[in-house]
């Protein structure tokens, strides 16, 4: 027989004095270098509009402007926020925390977990990055996306995760 | 008719056509222009008389849709194996549908008046997973269904061993009669929405209507009776509450088609309700699938003192599909805790969802000022500062926008709070009216601690459950407070072995 004794809301263990893991030192220039081929690519675009005939030369140089600004600030956050990501594994559950203004920590018992998947964008791949996504019950909301792990503590994490989700379940 | 143990594919009876000629009718509202844009074709291309023009489409029309729906029919077959049902079914493109017995959450029947007159029903099948509305065996008999319910109930795995005596009996829990039927219909938020609908209708057709009235007040007038601006108002304040109330009747009327003698019974672990006038709804939900409880009660309903109900099952993996609702249109607050902690028992139900519970704990009162800066203060200076060139004096007005604002947020925190004990938690939210939603701890699939720079200032958090059928916020708690419940509920969830789906 199953035994569950009472337990009140104060005798439960803290989160507190949790071993936060970092991401992979590689993520911020991973994300820098993402945002930098953006740049470039609305760079150009805005390059093309001098071959737009009766268009103000003001126009042109105000979003310049504006390019230097969001480049420059999107450019530096990487250095600001990723600090901030991390996780941390526990024998039953992952905590996942980020957030530099809202800062959010994201609880996930693993016998909640449906299933567990990894990917990497070519970019990831160069820098050895790779992505995990815990899914639970519940819809598009119901997942967690981990970005910026290194590759194989992605892998490892994968098979540690699934190998606690198998739970022997009774009906209610 | 057919065994539940055959192993070849089976047709359903051929009554199972008016059940594809209403699919196909519905399929045609939902998207009318695109599917009577040929027919509207054909009509003015053919030369003729109006007369005969609309009873050659008339005629085509019944045509197509009787010839559609034989198709479906014939295509249709269905095969009952050990642990699940095949569909077969599409005329064009062929679709197999498997559906598992342990995936099937509740069947569902449904009943219109013929079928009801040859003891037929159609099935349903509401599934995790599955999308729109495939999961239909039209035209069986009801003996059939039956022994495909009892059927798919064995091939659950249970522990009623137990506490066989306790699970297996059937009780009524509740039945609505007619005056429960009034109050569904003056509550029925859609004859607001039909308001809000004919509204631009009516503006419209304004002018029309104003000369209208003009000439029959110039009639009128002829005939030597005055009107004056007053009696202008009254015939038009006569026009809307003569609509009004014929909203009113429609709704009711529409409360007694669906819900008349509503009962819902309890059948062991697994809920039932049938209802109808016309068309019989029958639906069912295992209780141990419910993931929330919702009790809401609008403005018209606080005046009737009555609430409505719903449980909530897990969303299917579908992007964009609600969960499976089951719904009890009309409650008082004691039944509901009567019911919820029915629903809920043995491990929890002791609390109230009772709005005016003074169980209730509030929430911080700084939840208002950051909606007062946010949606009040900041686009109100915005606004002074960008239409000051144009306005003048005159932009000063948004300054009359914050405490609107204000007065909203106030309401709002006013009405929100919460309660827990070791194994459920209660939320109320409401603005207008009120909602309170409950849900067990150890069905949580996820846990976020939320703090802005302000909510860390104060040593406060918002605390955000994430359940398989959405997602319940906290907001503005203590944040010593907020991880103490995480981790409790985190306990709570990872010592349960029991099925949270």
């Amino acid at each position: 027989m199953f035994e569950n004794p009472e337990i009140a809301i104060d005798q439960i263990p803290h989160t507190e004095d949790l071993a936060w893991q970092k991401l992979h030192p590689m993520f911020a220039r991973r994300v820098r270098l993402q945002a930098l081929i953006a740049l470039g690519v609305v760079t150009i675009a805005i390059a093309a509009l001098h071959f737009v005939p009766n268009l103000p030369v003001v126009l042109i140089l105000l979003l310049y402007l504006l390019l230097v600004i969001v480049g420059a600030a999107i450019l530096i956050w990487p250095g600001v926020s990723v600090p901030r990501r991390g996780y941390a594994l526990r024998d039953k559950d992952i905590l996942f925390r980020k957030g530099v203004i809202w800062q959010s920590v994201t609880a996930i018992p693993f016998n909640r977990i449906q299933h567990v998947e990894t990917s990497s964008t070519p970019l990831d791949r160069h820098f050895g990055l790779a992505t995990l996504q815990l899914f639970t019950a519940g819809g598009s909301s119901g997942d967690l996306k981990i970005d910026g792990l290194g590759k194989d503590s992605a892998e490892n994490l994968r098979v540690f995760i699934l190998g606690r989700t198998e739970t022997s379940i009774e009906r209610a | 008719m057919n065994e539940p143990d055959s192993t070849t594919w089976r047709r359903t009876s051929p009554f199972a056509i008016l059940f594809f000629i209403g699919r196909i009718l519905r399929l045609i509202a939902k998207n009318a222009w695109q599917s009577l844009a040929p027919l509207f074709a054909l009509l003015v291309a053919y030369q003729g008389d109006l007369v005969s023009k609309l009873a050659l489409g008339g005629i085509a029309f019944a045509i197509v849709i009787t010839s559609a729906s034989l198709l479906s029919y014939w295509f249709f077959r269905y095969r009952i194996s050990a642990d699940s049902i095949l569909i077969r079914q599409g005329v064009f493109k062929k679709k197999q549908l498997d559906i598992k017995f342990d995936r099937i959450q509740g069947i569902n029947t449904q009943q219109n008046i013929v079928y009801r007159a040859l003891g037929l029903v159609t099935v349903n099948f509401d599934t995790a997973g599955s999308a729109g509305n495939e999961g239909n065996l039209p035209a069986v008999t009801r003996a059939f269904a039956d022994s495909l319910r009892t059927r798919i109930g064995s091939a659950l795995p249970d522990e009623e061993e137990d506490k066989p005596e306790a699970e297996t009996q059937t009780a009524s829990l509740l039945r609505l009669d007619w005056r429960d039927m009034v109050r569904i219909g003056l509550a029925d938020r859609r004859a607001l929405i039909v308001f809000a609908l004919i509204g631009p209708l009516i503006e419209q057709l304004d002018e029309n209507i104003e000369e209208f009235v003009a000439d029959f007040v110039k009639a009128a007038a002829a005939n030597g009776i005055h009107f004056d601006t007053a009696s202008g108002v009254s015939i038009g304040i006569t026009i809307v509450l003569a609509l009004a109330l014929a909203f009113i009747l429609v709704s009711i009327a529409a409360a007694f088609l669906r819900y008349h003698n509503l009962e819902l019974v309890l059948d062991g672990r697994t809920l039932r309700s049938h209802g109808g006038l016309l068309t019989r709804h029958e639906h069912s939900m295992d209780l141990g699938k419910i993931q929330t409880l919702r009790l809401q009660q609008s403005i018209v309903q606080r005046w009737l003192k009555r609430y409505r109900m719903s449980a909530r099952q897990a969303i299917s993996g579908r992007k964009g599909r609600r969960g499976k609702v089951f719904t009890i249109p009309v409650v008082t607050a004691e039944i509901a805790d009567e019911l919820r902690s029915r629903f809920l028992h043995p491990e929890a139900g002791r609390l109230t969802q009772d709005p005016y519970s003074s169980r209730f704990i509030a929430i911080s009162p700084y939840f208002m000022r950051s909606q007062i800066l946010f949606a009040g203060l900041v686009p109100a200076l915005l606004a002074i500062v960008a239409l000051w060139q144009t306005l003048g004096f005159t932009a000063f007005a948004f300054l009359l926008w914050p405490p609107m604002v204000a007065a909203v947020a106030y309401r709002n925190w006013k009405r929100a709070g919460f309660m827990h004990d070791n194994h459920e938690i209660v939320r109320r939210s409401g603005f207008v009216g009120y909602r309170t939603v409950a849900l067990l701890f150890r069905k949580v699939q996820r846990i976020t601690v939320t703090q802005s720079r302000y909510q860390r200032r104060k040593g406060l958090a918002s605390l955000r459950l994430y359940m398989a059928s959405g997602s319940v916020r906290i907001p503005y708690v203590d944040h010593e407070f907020a991880k103490r419940l995480r981790d409790f509920v985190l306990y709570r969830v990872e010592s349960s072995q029991l099925a949270w789906h």
